[in-house]
């Protein structure tokens, strides 16, 4: 059935006629020959060279093909899928900002929609003329005349289909006779075979294997599981390096975090001056602020309370901030409400103390030391000791001024 | 083959003759009132013909441009030894021939900068350089003498290869000797490449030095892409009218449209992407040097225009010209030459204006006066030129093989 | 007409008056198929094919091996290092891609310029363009580092919700490359189906007639179905012109886009385009001239095929001229001292020698094809072929290893030192090109027969000669 076996010029008797086969001498007398055919109205027939005869479609009355449509179809929509993909992945779904790019950069979308738009089109061109070809077609009857084998070589031949309505063995023979034909062959062919039905099973089977691998991957990645990955790339997933807070052999103390040397002091840190760093004195707290007491001062030390002690301490300093009565409010078990700095206890601490508490905690309070520097911080102390006067000032402490305009 | 050729080249009209020295002068005589009407819009603007010499300069390169095309077309058609595009050379010829007039019309705007005037090219403004070292590095190239003399050796170059080529070919048309023909292909190579180094630099001195501060490699290939464009679609639109005219009827047909309407659309497309070449690598890195140009062509009103250019010289006639069709009929080809003509012209307003006042899209009357006054005095140009000689190549060796040529 | 010393027959005439022939001797189809099925159908496979196929896939071994060594030990067995990060790999891209151009040149844009005689040599350059790409894909694929993930460079939807970064010219690469690959094997194999039915009928074995049977899709030359096919093989051409263009476009923008001084310039695009066409001509004419003296196909492939090839690459050459000419001018003319540095340290810094090839091999060689004697004799233009390519690798290595390893600051700069496992994958490459070449010729049809032979009715219908 296929062109693989050679066949035999002359047919099978029983065979019946699948359509005549003439051959010519030259591209002319095939386009000539032709023009005949087309103009003796059959529809079913062919003409065949091995190489386009220049013309020949004008003398066959063959129509322009659409190829060309579906290929601008294709060219747009892969030109509209790569726009819409490329904003979709890098300005919707996942927002990126590059060098400070608009996150839909047109001018750097071009070139990727260009190439999608060559793709799909070459694609579509391609397999356009493959099946509007009608290819593969590995059998056909023309395959049947030995003469045939020539038609790759040098040989013109025009086949004329038998289902042709106007198709009349006699009359077929004599149109390609006297339109120059150097030889006209029959072509007999039976009917068609079925392909084996073990072909059809087998590709049914293939195509369910075939389904295997993608069911079996989102499978697999749908379900949790208690063993560890495979790795493939040990070096890369096994890295000869040691990790955070890992026992190392070579140390006494089995750590692979080293801590500093001693004495090692970081850049910056090198807090010589006890009394402005910690508040401390030979003799015990400092009993004063390290700097001159001003107005900027305590409008710094106002600003810091307000941000860092007031969510506790409150803005009066008595222990009611938002955070402590929250917590109270939620009956926290462990809530330890702040202490009110009007209390005589606090009152009488030094300032160095106000300090040392600031900077490294009591109690429930964390220190400050990493959020206030540490002249902040001294601003805070002279902050809380106005707070602390304002409960406790006497009438002389006010000044003139604003006493007169007391009730 | 060749007797057909001789037969068509003989009942049909192929001269211009009187007609066309008839039409030289009222072209002239409009291009003329053009000019005057252009320069007295210009002086009463009172700034110092600043928008004057820019909107010259603009209609200028523009109508040079068109001739650079023709000068390509018929140097690629030697050097290719092309026979399909014989019946249409004489008239890329013609416009590439046209150089007397071109030199002539240059002077307004390289005799200004020889005598100091810096309206149009502030690096010819000695205030201007004192004040920026950038300006003082490029003084070497930048200053009047070697600009005179760089224009000179120009218009030399092109009066040559334009004379050279027209001559030799009308020269063919008495004595049909085939040895013109192999002369002019063998000289071709050589002419390319004078043609090239000549269009850049031209392109570099009088439009890229409008902002000295800038530079782009690419500068000259973009403006050769677009005097291309403008010079086919000239090409087209002349053998259109010529035919209409009554002239040309048998030598030019559907053939010679296709193919030029072919080779229009590449040029289109190779215009976009020498476009968008230099903008998408300067808008990338988007180093601040570079980026001004661009932004003030973004700015403001200039974006609309530059949305306008991409579409009108682009986007539109890509489509329009993609189909067969569209290429075959006289009606729709010349349509799309007329308006990729127009679509020239804008690019180069794109190029030229710019220098003149960032912020606002200076156009006027003034622009439409000296379009018609430059371009008057350039058409009386070609009418005198075309009617010299015949409109087609009577005897060239490959004239049948033009006429006979079928496309797919 | 035919004559015992017809393949010595010049037809580069210039005569305007006719064309010249561009099959010269037996000139009917028989003869036309004999000659290039012969090629294909040769009963024993010549020893010196098996000499050559086994040195180059010696070769490719060692490609495999090399790269093999490159997956277990990582990106430090080249010579890349701070601050030239990219070295021999993406030059050897490059190269290569280049190299691909002229085949899409010769099948395309010659043939939407109805070109005639690309009809010899356009199988032979399609078949150099698909392995050209396939040597040149290579390359980016494994200098990413962790080759295991280089399926992350497409656009899937995955659980880390991570796209690729459309932004970057990296990407365009592998979209522009990978288009430029499947359309030209498209290209290719479109052109051969004809040629592969008349293989198909001609073949004596079974297993011959069965595989040229099975990708001949059984064509029987069908007036019907050649419309559609040459409309194809137009829009066929009509696209992988502006991608031949926009391909090597993309990868100039690799470097474009960065703003290190001798990268960052406008004319890349086009410059690096007519460089390509340029190298890719040089592997054609490297590849043709022995070719058709042992196959035979003097008489398909004539004097006058390689004197045009010869002067594109002259006109190539000149385009390529004006790219170097016009950056030193703007690296002059720009002011940045950063840029005119760049262009002096190529000339006259320490890869002053790899410049003075360049130019010496780019610009000076090329110019003996002014002259028709170099242009017709094959052992010359052999020569400056296999020239061009050396300066044509050494332009990208000037453009890439040069301006990297002096850029901006000093104290960072650099010499670059090649590694042998660099050495032994550029020679590799060069051993899987020419594998896959010597199995094209051994099985495939070599020339377009079906082309030619529309040439040849198109100069019967016109009496010429």
């Amino acid at each position: 059935m296929s062109e693989t076996s050679p066949t035999p010029s002359e047919p099978a008797a029983e065979e019946p006629l699948a359509g005549l086969v003439a051959q010519f001498t030259s591209p002319e007398a095939l386009k000539k020959a032709a023009a005949r055919v087309r103009d003796e109205g059959y529809t079913r027939w062919d003409a065949h060279s091995p190489f386009p005869v220049h013309g020949i479609e004008r003398a066959m009355g063959v129509r322009r093909t659409i190829l060309p449509w579906l290929v601008l179809g294709a060219g747009i929509s892969g030109g509209m899928a790569a726009i819409l993909l490329q904003w979709w992945t890098n300005a919707f779904d996942y927002p990126h900002i590059i060098s400070g790019k608009p996150l839909f950069s047109l001018p750097a979308n071009i070139p990727v929609t260009f190439e999608l738009i060559v793709l799909l089109s070459g694609l579509t061109a391609f397999l356009g003329n493959l099946v509007l070809n009608k290819l593969p077609e590995f059998s056909h009857a023309t395959f049947r005349s030995e003469r045939f084998r020539r038609v790759t070589t040098d040989g013109f031949f025009i086949s004329l289909d038998a289902t042709d309505p106007k198709f009349d063995e006699a009359a077929a023979r004599a149109l390609l006779e006297s339109a120059g034909a150097a030889a006209v062959d029959a072509c007999r062919v039976a009917a068609p075979a079925r392909l084996p039905a073990v072909v059809g099973w087998a590709l049914l089977v293939l195509g369910v294997l075939a389904t295997l691998p993608p069911v079996l991957t989102l499978w697999y990645r749908s379900i949790p599981k208690r063993s560890p990955r495979i790795h493939l790339i040990q070096d890369m997933d096994f890295q000869p390096k040691y990790k955070t807070q890992a026992a190392s052999p070579l140390f006494a103390d089995r750590r692979a975090m080293r801590p500093p040397v001693e004495g090692t002091v970081a850049v910056g840190r090198l807090r010589e001056d006890e009394y402005f760093h910690f508040g401390r004195t030979q003799d015990g707290w400092a009993r004063s602020l390290p700097m001159e007491p001003t107005d900027e001062l305590i409008e710094r030390g106002r600003q810091r309370f307000d941000i860092y002690c007031a969510v506790c301490h409150g803005y009066d300093g008595a222990g009611g901030g938002i955070v402590s009565k929250r917590a109270i409010e939620r009956m926290e078990p462990d809530w330890a409400t702040p202490v009110s700095f009007h209390s005589n206890a606090v009152r009488q601490q030094a300032d160095g103390q106000l300090f040392h508490t600031i900077t490294g905690g009591a109690g429930k309070m964390p220190g400050y030391a990493a959020l206030i520097e540490p002249a902040d911080r001294w601003s805070i102390v002279l902050y809380i000791r106005a707070l602390q006067l304002s409960r406790n000032a006497a009438a002389g402490d006010v000044p003139d001024e604003i006493r007169r305009r007391l009730p | 083959m060749q007797a057909e050729a001789a037969q068509i080249t003989a009942t049909e009209r192929i001269s211009l003759g009187s007609q066309g020295r008839r039409l030289a002068g009222p072209a002239l005589a409009v291009g003329l009132a053009g000019l005057a009407a252009g320069f007295g819009l210009g002086w009463l603007r009172d700034d110092g013909l600043k928008h004057f010499f820019h909107s010259y300069l603009l209609n200028y390169c523009f109508f040079l441009s068109l001739s650079l095309g023709g000068m390509f077309f018929v140097l690629i058609q030697h050097v290719t030894r092309a026979g399909w595009s014989v019946s249409v050379r004489r008239l890329a010829e013609i416009l590439a021939a046209n150089i007397f007039w071109l030199t002539v019309l240059v002077l307004p705007l390289v005799v200004p900068v020889l005598l100091g005037n810096s309206a149009l090219y502030r690096w010819n403004d000695p205030a201007a350089v004192a004040g920026s070292e950038l300006l003082q590095v490029k003084t070497p190239y930048l200053n009047p003498a070697f600009f005179g003399v760089r224009a000179l050796v120009y218009f030399l170059v092109w009066w040559c290869l334009g004379r050279y080529y027209l001559g030799r070919s009308v020269q063919q048309d008495v004595s049909g000797d085939p040895e013109l023909t192999i002369r002019m292909e063998r000289r071709s190579p050589a002419a390319l490449i004078l043609f090239a180094v000549t269009v850049t630099f031209a392109a570099f001195d009088w439009l890229m030095s409008l902002e000295p501060e800038w530079f782009s490699t690419i500068y000259g290939v973009y403006f050769f892409s677009g005097a291309v464009v403008g010079g086919l679609a000239t090409l087209i639109l002349a053998a259109i009218g010529l035919q209409a005219a009554g002239y040309l009827r048998d030598s030019i047909t559907t053939e010679h449209y296709h193919d030029l309407g072919k080779l229009l659309f590449a040029f289109v497309v190779f215009w976009g992407y020498i476009a968008f070449s230099q903008y998408m690598l300067i808008w990338y890195a988007n180093i601040p040097e570079e980026t001004t140009w661009y932004l003030a062509r973004q700015s403001g009103p200039w974006v609309w225009l530059s949305l306008v250019l991409l579409f009108s010289h682009l986007l539109i006639p890509f489509f329009g010209l993609l189909s067969r069709e569209a290429k075959r009929r006289k009606a729709i080809l010349g349509f799309w030459a007329a308006w990729l003509l127009a679509a020239h012209w804008l690019d180069l307003y794109y190029l030229v204006m710019p220098s003149l006042c960032g912020g606002r899209l200076p156009l006027g009357a003034i622009d439409a006066c000296l379009l018609v006054g430059v371009g008057g005095i350039y058409a009386a140009g070609v009418f005198r030129v075309a009617s010299a000689c015949a409109l087609v190549p009577q005897r060239d060796p490959r004239l049948a093989e033009s006429l006979a040529f079928e496309n797919i | 007409m035919s004559s015992t010393l017809a393949e010595n027959v010049d037809n580069t005439t210039d005569d305007p008056r006719r064309r010249a022939a561009l099959v010269i001797g037996r000139r009917d189809y028989a003869s036309i198929t004999d000659r290039v099925c012969g090629v294909a159908e040769m009963p024993r496979t010549p020893p010196a094919w098996y000499v050559l196929f086994a040195f180059s896939s010696l070769l490719t071994a060692a490609l495999f091996a090399s790269v093999g060594y490159l997956f277990v030990t990582g990106v430090g067995v080249w010579g890349n290092n701070s601050p030239v990060f990219w070295g021999w790999p993406i030059v050897n891209f490059v190269f290569w891609v280049g190299i691909g151009h002229a085949g899409t040149l010769i099948s395309a844009i010659l043939f939407l310029f109805r070109q005639r005689w690309r009809t010899s040599i356009n199988r032979f350059a399609e078949a150099m363009t698909v392995f050209a790409v396939m040597c040149a894909g290579l390359f980016p694929a494994i200098h990413i580092g962790r080759v295991w993930l280089v399926y992350w460079l497409a656009p899937y939807p995955n659980q880390m919700a991570v796209w690729p970064n459309f932004r970057s010219p990296l990407l365009w690469d592998v979209f522009a490359v990978s288009t430029y690959g499947t359309v030209s094997v498209l290209f290719w194999y479109h052109g051969m189906i004809p040629d592969l039915a008349t293989l198909r009928d001609r073949a004596g074995g079974k297993l011959r007639r069965f595989f040229y049977g099975l990708f001949a899709l059984g064509w029987r030359g069908s007036a019907r179905q050649w419309h559609r096919y040459e409309v194809t093989y137009l829009l066929l051409a009509a696209l992988a012109t502006p991608l031949v263009l926009s391909v090597h476009s993309v990868v100039s923008f690799d470097f474009a886009v960065s703003q290190l001084p001798g990268w960052h310039t406008t004319i890349f695009p086009p410059y690096f385009v007519a460089g390509a066409i340029f190298s890719g001509f040089a592997m054609v004419v490297t590849l043709m001239v022995p070719a058709r003296a042992v196959l035979g196909l003097k008489e398909l492939v004539t004097v006058r095929h390689l004197d045009n090839i010869n002067k594109v690459l002259l006109a190539t050459s000149w385009m390529v001229a004006y790219a170097y000419s016009v950056e030193w001018f703007m690296a002059w003319y720009g002011g940045s001292p950063y840029e005119r540095f760049a262009f002096l340290n190529r000339a006259l810094g320490p890869y002053a020698w790899a410049y003075a090839i360049m130019v010496t091999c780019n610009v000076l060689v090329p110019q003996l094809f002014w002259f028709k004697r170099c242009r017709t004799t094959p052992w010359i233009m052999f020569v400056v072929a296999v020239l061009v390519n050396v300066g044509m690798w050494f332009e990208r290595f000037v453009i890439i290893v040069g301006s990297l390893s002096r850029d901006f600051l000093p104290s960072s700069w650099g010499y670059f030192r090649p590694t042998p496992i660099d050495v032994l994958m550029l020679v590799g490459s060069f051993g899987m090109f020419f594998t896959f070449f010597l199995l094209f010729l051994r099985f495939l049809p070599v020339v377009a027969m079906a082309e030619v032979k529309t040439v040849v009715a198109h100069d019967a219908q016109n009496h010429d000669s």
